[in-house]
């Protein structure tokens, strides 16, 4: 059997995605990328294989994505995550004409026009501020695990403001508000705000254009989703697992490939 | 090449050991629109001031963090006693809010032999505005003179225009060869001989350049038809890091031409030599140097500039190259920004700091640039 690879090694996970000749997804990988990228895209892309019941040989096409995409010595080829998120969510959700992505580093916005095809972007790479990791750092900040940060959002009860978008200021800064008296609760949401701040200003840049998809591991914070649909008031559409969009992208490009390939 | 790439990788050392060779004095000209011709015309040096590599240090306690590269860079340089090579300086304190502190700085802190701070207009409206201009560059001319206590004629400065526009058609022919020829020389490789150009006498540049252009003549290169064409623009004042040139070039893409201070627009437009040289001067300064965000002229619209320049390569796409708070740039950049937008012309903005460049965020950007005019 046939199958496509879509590695996509991001700052904190690697995620594969195995496509068959059909371009449906047979499996997919998420992991922590640690230290040594080409490390794990190769453990994550046996994850795959195995969860599959495929073997490396079943492999006709891989393509390498994400921040470590030039350490995967499996890859055929490597495309920037940018095309990638945009090609994976224009075949999740056809109507889609924005990606709002935020990883584990960096966070971008991507414009989609025709035939899923990039045509305008912004990313920013200066620093965490915004992202999976500045998520991460600030849960510990608030000593709660990162799958309950969403959840606090809702339980809010007072507007609380996290000014400051710097990872380490803002740490500083919710320990100042624990010691003002607020509430677990209030500051999470505040955080959600901030990020949903800086994500609008790069909206801006890029021009919103509905449909409005949201991928990367920070979408599956429900609190960041809903305080960016406040921002930009307007729905966003998220994938059942928004972590894998980028390495389904890659997959697709891998699939797209093949076929020019053979044919 | 090698003596150019030899110039260019330590022009410190380079102009100190000009200053020994030439027993003449060096005055250092701040990018963009010194009339260098003067200066030579003085039978002094000039050479464009540049941007050095080195972290800010000392510099700190005179400009602040927020200014950009270049402006921190040469004030650090001065304050630390690097260019103590140069006798003098010429700042045209118009062109931005930043290089109005030069001279404060350098009178309290370098003590320069000589110091002029030229206040060229940067309109153009009229004649009231050229008459401004011309007195400028005659005050300019005669602070030279009570320096060197030598009077400059008139023939000896169409001398130096002579040798200043045959080095700009040399460098027009270098790039006239290199769109003939796309890949015959990296983008590095140009960038280093316009700075070279900036740093040399220009009567050695030009016997240099006469040599390479016989050279560049004679070579044949391989077609690079599958390769995207791309010209950057922007990147005023102060060299582009090479990095980024070779990121472009790794990447697939080609660069043809392109509108970077240094690079085409230094050379561009001769002097016109007909009549008083010093009225010649005025006019290339005043309506010939290319469309720039440093001079306030509403009929031509940068981006439009740069977009014919595209098309005239047969490019795809323009990379704007924006030096981290360079203010007429970041100006000027909605409206340019917006202009390709409306014209639908591909482009990306990269951003560029004197000591922080996140050269990973910078490869992403161009090559997913690359991907969308490419067509991935």
């Amino acid at each position: 059997m046939a199958v496509v690879v879509g590695v996509d090694v991001g700052s904190l996970c690697t995620k594969t995605v195995i496509l068959d000749g059909d371009g449906k997804i047979l499996s997919y990988d998420i992991m922590r990328s640690g230290h040594y990228y080409k490390g794990a895209a190769k453990e994550s892309i046996e994850n795959a294989l195995k969860s599959a019941g495929l073997k490396k040989g079943d492999i006709s096409y891989t393509l390498g994505t994400g921040y470590g995409r030039g350490a995967v010595a499996e890859a055929d080829a490597e495309v920037t995550e940018i095309t990638c998120h945009a090609r994976g969510a224009a075949r999740l959700f056809p109507e889609v004409h924005t990606v709002i992505d935020i990883g584990g580093q960096d966070s971008k916005v991507i414009g989609i026009g025709e035939n899923s095809r990039v045509v305008n972007f912004v990313m920013n790479d200066k620093c965490a501020a915004g992202t999976g990791r500045f998520l991460e750092v600030m849960a510990l900040a608030l000593s709660v695990d990162i799958s309950e940060m969403g959840d606090l959002f809702f339980a809010s009860k007072e507007k609380v403001d996290v000014s400051s978008m710097c990872t380490v200021f803002a740490e500083s800064e919710v320990i100042s508000l624990f010691a003002r008296g607020h509430k677990k609760a209030d500051i999470a949401a505040g955080i959600a705000h901030a990020i949903a701040r800086r994500i609008m200003g790069m909206v801006g840049q890029v021009g919103l254009r509905e449909k409005v998809v949201m991928s990367g591991g920070v979408a599956k914070n429900a609190g960041v989703v809903r305080a960016i649909e406040e921002r930009i008031e307007t729905s966003l559409l998220v994938p059942y697992e928004p972590q894998i969009v980028g390495a389904f992208g890659a997959a697709i490009i891998a699939s797209e490939r093949m076929s020019t390939t053979i044919g | 090449m090698s003596k150019i790439a030899e110039v260019t990788s330590d022009p410190y050392a380079y102009v100190a050991g000009l200053k020994e060779r030439k027993n003449k004095k060096i005055i250092g000209c701040f990018p963009m629109h010194v009339p260098e011709e003067i200066v030579h015309a003085a039978d002094l040096i000039p050479v464009v001031i540049w941007r050095g590599n080195e972290p800010v240090t000392w510099g700190h306690a005179h400009v602040p963090p927020y200014d950009c590269g270049i402006t921190r860079s040469f004030v650090d340089d001065a304050v630390r006693g690097k260019l103590s090579f140069m006798d003098g300086f010429v700042f045209h304190i118009r062109q931005c809010l930043q290089a109005g502190e030069f001279p404060f700085i350098m009178e309290r802190h370098f003590k320069p032999a000589y110091q002029k701070v030229l206040y060229l207009p940067a309109i153009y409206p009229g004649d009231a505005v050229r008459d401004f201009a011309l007195k400028e560059l005659e005050s300019f001319k005669t602070s030279l003179e009570d320096f060197t206590g030598e009077k400059i004629s008139d023939d000896s400065l169409k001398k130096s225009i002579e040798i200043y526009n045959k080095n700009r058609s040399l460098m027009e022919r270098v790039y006239e060869i290199r769109r003939a020829k796309p890949g015959i020389l990296k983008a590095k490789e140009v960038m280093q001989i316009v700075w070279s150009s900036m740093l040399m006498p220009k009567e050695d540049h030009n016997e240099l350049l006469t040599e390479l252009v016989k050279g560049m003549e004679e070579k044949s290169v391989k077609a690079q038809k599958e390769r995207i064409k791309v010209i950057p623009v922007g990147c005023l004042c102060q060299t582009l890091q090479f990095d980024i040139l070779d990121l472009i070039e790794d990447l697939g893409m080609i660069v043809p031409d392109d509108d970077l201070y240094i690079g085409s627009r230094y050379f561009a437009n001769p002097v016109n030599l007909n009549g008083n040289p010093l009225n010649a001067l005025a006019d290339r300064y005043l309506t010939k140097t290319p469309l720039c965000p440093t001079k306030g002229v509403w009929d031509i619209h940068w981006g439009d500039e740069a977009i014919k320049k595209m098309r005239d390569n047969d490019a795809k796409g323009i990379i704007s190259v924006r030096v981290k708070y360079c203010p007429p740039h970041t100006c000027y950049y909605p409206d340019f920004r917006s202009k390709m937008a409306e014209k639908g012309v591909p482009e990306v903005m990269i951003e560029m700091e004197h000591e922080i460049i996140s050269l990973e965020g910078v490869k992403t950007r161009l090559q997913s640039f690359a991907e969308t005019i490419g067509g991935v």
